[in-house]
């Protein structure tokens, strides 16, 4: 019974033009910003690959010639960087404003992190259009435009009692009308995004989840169509309602939400983070050496016994203060990353209010491109960072002779993910 | 027998105006009831509340026997309506039609059962396949009239159903009307059409202002109690 109203309600959609447009510019759509996703996954991923070669080489060149543990720690640069997941494609989230790679040496590293944050570009208000924004955003309104007269434009061509009283009860017409609507929409957006999983080889659990997020998204929005649409006014007061509502939960709420937050949250900025460590590392040149042996030694009282500075320049007193940079950096480093992790809670809190906020995030934590991945990625840079110290230090506070076959086992970035 | 369709002391109030007011009457099986009244009269308004989509303020209303307001449902699957705008799709063909509401009533019909019911309604045959659209409004009717026919269901509810039918049309729809009767169906068909009503109907009922103010059969569809009808439309301006 049920199935044979749905077979009715699909002969009848095909013969609705609009909708028939609606529908397919829904597929077109999803196909673009899978499109756009998969290639800026490709180009990043050509991107790492290219720097991972390069960096090898440039590494190997920098250290041919060296005579001393110091100048090799100096000239030598490690690529580092957090390649993009398997379903990065549906969701570029804090990529795009995040970076996702450094170059990094031996010499204090925040400075090294936060420089790339003042070249970062901003893609503004909208964001990039990858499938996470067509979901949480567009979607929502071609769901409306699809069901918000679903009754009214039958009420207005006054057709609406002769249907439900041929009908006999409204649930075996509005319903499989509406939801015939409702799956067509989330097939034609799925479909698309199915392909992309496949070709870049996403896990069929994580597509699995995603395709739950956007069956979920559509079902509350359908709700609301369908609360909204009892109402007996005229279609276009049904659409103007709707579209309001759609600003305030899809842009008003979100831009509200994040506003407040940030005005609560405040950040030092990355810049800051990067004067301090540079006036630090400046300054000490000209301080007296025991004012930067002294911290150094403080957190690694096992080179005390090398800590003696002659006159004049010093490799071990170099990169001694260098690190001493990075401890004076270290609370306000702290201060920012629990800022950004917290503002990052308080919106997964706001996001409740948002059906829009809240498939972006989950697109996001799915493709691991939220705050928190981004967070972890720079916390891998800092512990290769210090596995390069944990090699040179023992070469160089002792004074060992340099040795160019010991270079051979200098670490290596491997990304977790 | 309980009849097919009854009001008893009728009352109903639309946004606060009394639309209809004590009315009582009833339909037996195989009876053609024709209510006459003028603009405004309350008639549209006692076709929707048999079918369940206006609540009776007083009195009640029964299909069947059973009050509507305790199985619309019910109400509905006994009744074929055809509304005062002949409300099919314009967008679709009358085949496409009339596929789309049996399937909705849960009708099964042969391609043959439904040329046979276009027959029966003269509708073209070249303008079978063509979308509403393109029809005339006695063609849109017709189409509307098919639907009901293919129904088959015990009680029909006509709401002006000659309006935009030519003079021969109307004559065969009233032959139509009467050997559907002769099989057993119950119809109530309400119009402004006095003449007809009379030739067709085997009893009148006069709505004015919401009220009925006589009922009388309509013998031999010919007598025609002129001053009842006419104080049934004195008011029609006041309206
Ligand atoms: N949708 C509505 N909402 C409120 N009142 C209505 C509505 N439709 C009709 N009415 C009122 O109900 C009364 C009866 O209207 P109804 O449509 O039943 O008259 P009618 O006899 O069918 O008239 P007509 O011959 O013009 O079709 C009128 O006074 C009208 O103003
Ligand atoms: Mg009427």
């Amino acid at each position: 019974m049920m199935l044979r109203n749905f077979a009715r309600e699909i002969r009848f959609l095909s013969k609705d033009r609009g909708a028939l447009f609606w529908l397919a510019l829904s597929f077109i759509l999803s196909v673009i910003a899978v499109s756009f996703g998969v290639t800026e996954v490709r180009e990043q991923r050509e991107t790492i690959a290219n720097l991972i070669e390069e960096d090898a080489a440039d590494r190997a060149n920098a250290l041919e010639g060296q005579e001393d543990w110091g100048s090799a720690a100096y000239y030598a640069f490690h690529f580092t960087y957090a390649p993009p997941s398997d379903f990065a494609f549906a969701a570029m989230g804090q990529r795009d404003s995040t970076p996702w790679k450094h170059r990094v040496r031996m010499l204090a590293l925040e400075a090294q992190i936060h420089e790339a944050d003042t070249r970062n570009a901003d893609f503004g208000l909208v964001g990039r259009f990858d499938f996470a924004f067509l979901a949480a955003s567009v979607v929502p309104l071609l769901l409306i435009l699809l069901l918000y007269d679903l009754r009214a434009s039958e009420r207005s061509a006054s057709r609406h009692d002769f249907l439900v009283a041929t009908a006999g009860s409204s649930l075996s017409l509005w319903f499989p009308r509406a939801l015939v609507r409702v799956a067509g929409l989330a097939l034609l957006l799925l479909v698309p995004l199915w392909v992309a999983s496949l070709i870049a080889g996403a896990s069929g659990m994580v597509t699995l989840q995603a395709t739950g997020i956007v069956v979920g998204a559509l079902a509350v929005w359908w709700l609301i169509v369908e609360l909204v649409s009892r109402i007996k006014a005229s279609p276009s007061v049904l659409l103007t309602s709707l579209i309001g509502l759609w600003l305030a939960l899809a842009i008003v709420v979100p831009a509200l939400s994040k506003a407040v937050i940030e005005t609560n949250n405040p950040i030092p900025d990355g810049g800051e983070i990067l004067l301090l460590q540079r006036e630090t590392v400046n300054d000490a040149w000209d301080l007296p050496k025991e004012a930067t042996m002294k911290p150094f030694i403080e957190t690694h009282p096992e080179w005390r016994e090398y800590a003696e500075i002659e006159e004049g320049f010093e490799w071990k007193w170099y990169y001694a203060f260098q690190q001493v940079g990075d401890q004076k950096a270290a609370p306000l480093v702290e201060q920012y990353r629990e800022a950004r992790l917290r503002r990052d809670r308080q919106a997964g809190i706001a996001a409740l209010l948002s059906p829009t906020s809240f498939v972006e995030r989950a697109f996001e934590k799915l493709a691991g491109t939220d705050a928190v991945s981004m967070i972890a990625y720079e916390d891998e840079v800092r512990d290769f960072h210090a596995e390069l110290r944990a090699f040179h230090y023992p070469l160089m506070f002792p004074e060992k002779d340099y040795d160019s076959g010991l270079l051979a086992e200098l670490p290596l970035y491997k990304p977790e993910s | 027998m309980t009849s097919p369709l009854e009001a008893r002391s009728l009352s109903l109030v639309r946004e606060g105006n009394t639309v209809l007011d004590d009315v009582s009457f009833t339909v037996a099986q195989g009876e053609i009831f024709a209510l006459l009244g003028g603009n405004g009269a309350g008639k549209s308004s006692t076709l929707l509340t048999f079918l369940g989509f206006l609540e009776p303020s007083g009195g009640d209303i029964l299909v069947n026997g059973t009050s509507v307001g305790s199985d619309v449902a019910l109400a509905r699957s006994a009744i074929a309506y055809l509304p005062e705008a002949a409300a099919l799709y314009g967008h679709m063909t009358a085949y496409e039609n009339l596929d789309y509401f049996l399937d909705l009533a849960d009708k099964l019909a042969s391609q043959a059962e439904i040329d046979a019911a276009l027959e029966r309604v003269a509708l073209l045959v070249e303008a079978r396949s063509r979308r509403l659209q393109s029809y005339s409004k006695g063609m849109r009717q017709k189409t509307a009239i098919a639907l009901a026919l293919l129904r088959e269901t015990p009680i029909l509810l006509l709401d002006e159903p000659t309006s935009g039918l030519d003079p021969i049309a109307i004559d065969e729809f009233h032959d139509l009307v009467k050997a559907l009767a002769e099989g057993g169906q119950t119809i109530l068909m309400v119009t402004h059409d006095v003449y007809g009503a009379c030739q067709v109907a085997d009893r009148v009922g006069l709505l004015r202002r919401g009220k009925l103010v006589g009922s009388f059969a309509a013998e031999n569809n010919k007598r025609i109690n002129t001053e009842a009808v006419h104080a049934a439309f004195a008011e029609r301006e006041a309206v």
